[in-house]
C-alpha cells in the first residue's frame, strides 16, 4: 500500500512534518510538566463548575485537577485533535486536489498504475501521517508519570488510536471532496467546517441539553468526547470511526475514478 | 530493461469522434484522426484550439464527453496501467516539485516505472546538457523543460506524447531535440507532438493535423501540403490589366495590384495563369517557392477566410 507515490508525498512533507512534530511534542511536554503546579490549585475547578458551556466549548468539563481532566482540557479534547487535523486535512486536500492544481498529479496518473492503486497509496499515506502527532503525545503522556500525570495506559492508548482515526476520517473528507471537485480550497473548507461542527457538538453535548442527543453524529464524540482517557476507546467508537473511514474512502475512490486530471 | 514489443498492428493512436465539453464550451468536438505507428505526427493549432485537452484524453487523464481515443490498441480511458507503461508523456505545462533535483525526480520516475537501466538517462542528460544536481525550482524554464523531456524518453517508450516539447529550448537544443525525434522514429517508435509553430513541426513531422476551435481543419502529409501550398507569383504587364479576370482563374487569388503589376497567390496548376498572362503580353514574371507558412496562417484564421486550395 505504501509505494513510490507514498514515498514521494512523504518526502515532500518530511521537513515541515518534522518541524511540526517537534513543536507539538514541546507543547505536550509543557502541559505534562506544568501539571504538578496546577494539581493543587482548586480554584481551577471553578471554571467548569455548574457545567459552564464556555469552558465546555474549550473542551473542559468536570475536574481539571485530576490527571485525566487536566490532560483532556489541555491536550486530548482539543489541541491534539486540532494538531492531527492540521496534518491530515492538509494532506487530504493536497493529495489529489492540491496536486492537480499544482499540475503534479498528472505525472503520477500517467504511471502504469490504476487510479484505484494511486488512491490507495494516498489513503495509506494519510493514515501514516495521522500517527506521529498522537504517538508523540502518547510518549509525552507516558513520561508524565514522573510529574504525577498518572493515566490508565490502556485508555491512553485507546485515545491515541481514536485521535488518529479521527484525523484519518476528516482527512478523507478533504480527500473525497478534492477527488470529486479537484479543488483544494473547497476540500480544506468542507473538511475544516465539518471538523468544527463535529467538535462543537461533541464538546457542548455534556452541557447543552438539545445538543446532547446529537453527539452520536459527531466523530469527535466517538474519538475523544466520551471520557476516553478514563474509559478507553469504546467498541462502538472503533466501529463508527472505522466504518465511516471505509465509507469516505469509497466516496473518494468513486470521485477519483472520474476526475479530470490536468 | 524495457522489453521492446513489436509495433502493434494498426495505428498508434486513433481518435474517433472525440469530444470534450466544459459546460457550454466545446474544447474538442468530433475529432477523428489516425496516427500511424513509426512516424512523427505534428498536432498544430493556435492557442486554445484544444490541443492539450485532446492530449489529456489520449493519456487517459481526462474522460471524453463522447467518442473514443484508442492508444496502442486499447481505450485510453478504460484501460490504464498496461498501456501507460508503453507511453512517454510530457505535459504542456510542466510542473515539477521545486525542491527536488532533476536526479531525484528522474530517479523516482524510473523506480516507479521499473526502469533499471540508467545509461539512457545519462546519455540524454549529456545530450541536452541538463543540470540534474540543482533543485528544479532554481532552474530556468528551458532547463526544467529538459528534465521533462528526459523523463518522457527515459524508459524508451513505444509511443511519445509530447505537448509543446520545445517550448523554452534554445535553437541549439531544438536541433538536438529534432535529432532525438528522428532517431526515435527510426527505431520504430511513434511520436505525437503538439505545437503552435508550423516551422518546428515541418522539419520533423511526416504528417500534420491542424485544429482550430476544437475542430479538425486539416490533416495531411507535410509533402502533400507543400505541393498544395500557394506560391507567390508576381507578373508585370506593359499596361494595367483587369484584376477580376485573374481572380477568376482556378487556384489564383489576387493579393495586390499596382499599375501593370499583379501579385498573386497560386495553388495547383499554373498553366491557365500562364496562358492568361501571355494573352495580356506579360513582360516579366517572378515566382517564389511554396510557402507553407502562408497556407498555415490561413488555417489559423476564421473558416470563411481560408483560401480554397484546389
Ligand atoms: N478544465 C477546463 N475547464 C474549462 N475550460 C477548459 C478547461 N481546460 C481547457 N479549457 C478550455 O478549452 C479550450 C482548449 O484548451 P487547450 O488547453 O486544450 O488549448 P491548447 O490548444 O492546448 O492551447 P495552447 O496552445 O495555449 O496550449 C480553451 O478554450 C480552454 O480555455
Ligand atoms: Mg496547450
Amino acid at each position: 500500500m505504501l509505494g513510490d507515490i507514498s514515498r514521494l508525498d512523504l518526502r515532500l512533507r518530511r521537513q515541515s512534518s518534522i518541524a511540526y512534530a517537534v513543536g507539538v511534542t514541546a507543547y505536550a511536554l509543557l502541559i505534562v510538566v506544568l501539571y504538578p503546579t496546577f494539581r493543587v490549585d482548586t480554584s481551577l475547578n471553578k471554571l467548569t463548575e455548574g457545567d459552564s458551556s464556555l469552558s465546555a466549548l474549550f473542551g473542559a468539563t468536570g475536574s481539571l485537577t485530576s490527571p485525566d481532566g487536566w490532560m483532556n482540557a489541555n491536550l486530548y479534547a482539543n489541541f491534539l485533535p486540532l494538531f492531527v487535523l492540521f496534518m491530515t486535512i492538509g494532506y487530504g486536500a493536497s493529495a489529489v486536489a492540491g496536486q492537480n492544481e499544482d499540475g503534479t498529479l498528472g505525472d503520477v496518473a500517467v504511471l502504469p498504475r490504476t487510479r484505484a492503486a494511486v488512491l490507495l497509496e494516498k489513503v495509506a499515506t494519510l493514515s501514516l501521517l495521522s500517527l506521529p502527532v498522537p504517538l508523540l503525545c502518547l510518549v509525552a503522556s507516558l513520561a508524565g508519570h514522573h510529574w504525577q500525570v498518572d493515566l490508565a495506559v490502556g485508555a491512553l492508548i485507546g485515545t491515541t488510536i481514536g485521535v488518529a482515526l479521527l484525523g484519518v476520517n476528516l482527512g478523507l473528507v478533504a480527500l473525497a471532496w478534492g477527488s470529486w471537485t479537484g479543488r483544494r480550497g473547497g476540500a480544506l473548507g468542507v473538511a475544516t467546517g465539518l471538523a468544527a461542527v463535529s467538535y462543537i457538538v461533541s464538546s457542548l453535548a455534556p452541557v447543552v441539553s438539545w445538543i446532547h442527543p446529537l453527539r452520536f453524529y459527531s466523530l469527535f464524540y466517538w474519538a475523544v468526547g466520551d471520557d476516553q482517557l478514563v474509559n478507553g476507546l469504546s467498541a462502538p467508537g472503533v466501529a463508527v470511526l472505522l466504518s465511516s473511514a471505509v465509507a469516505l474512502g469509497a466516496v473518494a475512490w468513486r470521485g477519483f475514478q472520474q476526475l479530470d486530471i490536468r | 530493461m524495457v522489453i521492446t514489443q513489436p509495433a502493434a498492428p494498426g495505428p498508434a493512436i486513433r481518435l474517433d469522434d472525440l469530444t470534450k465539453t466544459f459546460g457550454p464550451l466545446h474544447a474538442v468536438s468530433g475529432l477523428t484522426l489516425e496516427v500511424a505507428a513509426g512516424q512523427v505526427f505534428g498536432f498544430l493549432g493556435p492557442n486554445g484550439a484544444g490541443k492539450s485537452t485532446t492530449i489529456r484524453m489520449i493519456m487517459g487523464l481526462s474522460a471524453p464527453s463522447s467518442g473514443t481515443a484508442t492508444v496502442l490498441g486499447t481505450d485510453a480511458w478504460d484501460d490504464g496501467p498496461g498501456v501507460r507503461a508503453r507511453i512517454g508523456y510530457l505535459a504542456g505545462e510542466l510542473a515539477l516539485p521545486p525542491r527536488l533535483t532533476g536526479d531525484a525526480i528522474l530517479g523516482w520516475t524510473a523506480r516507479a516505472r521499473n526502469v533499471e537501466n540508467r545509461s539512457r538517462r545519462h546519455e540524454l542528460a549529456e545530450r541536452f546538457q541538463a543540470d540534474l544536481r540543482r533543485p528544479v525550482g532554481t532552474l530556468s524554464k528551458g532547463n526544467r523543460q529538459k528534465i521533462g523531456i528526459i523523463r518522457a524518453f527515459e524508459h524508451d517508450p513505444e509511443l511519445l506524447v509530447l505537448d509543446e516539447p520545445t517550448s523554452g529550448l534554445d535553437p541549439l537544443l531544438q536541433k538536438q531535440f529534432d535529432d532525438l525525434l528522428a532517431e526515435t522514429v527510426q527505431r520504430g517508435r511513434t511520436v505525437f507532438l503538439s505545437s503552435h509553430e508550423l516551422d518546428e513541426v515541418q522539419r520533423v513531422a511526416h504528417n500534420i493535423a491542424i485544429i482550430r476551435g476544437g475542430e479538425l481543419v486539416l490533416a495531411d502529409t507535410v509533402s502533400a501540403l507543400r505541393a498544395r501550398a500557394p506560391r507567390s507569383v508576381e507578373l508585370t504587364f506593359s499596361a494595367p490589366v483587369d484584376k477580376a479576370e485573374f481572380d477568376a482563374l482556378p487556384g489564383v487569388q489576387v493579393l495586390g495590384q499596382q499599375n501593370g503589376r499583379l501579385v498573386l497567390a497560386v495553388s495547383g496548376e499554373v498553366g491557365p495563369l500562364l496562358e492568361a498572362a501571355a494573352s495580356h503580353h506579360a513582360i516579366d514574371i517572378l515566382a517564389r517557392p511554396a510557402d507553407l507558412d502562408v497556407l498555415f496562417r490561413s488555417f489559423y484564421r476564421a473558416p470563411q477566410e481560408v483560401p480554397v486550395a484546389r
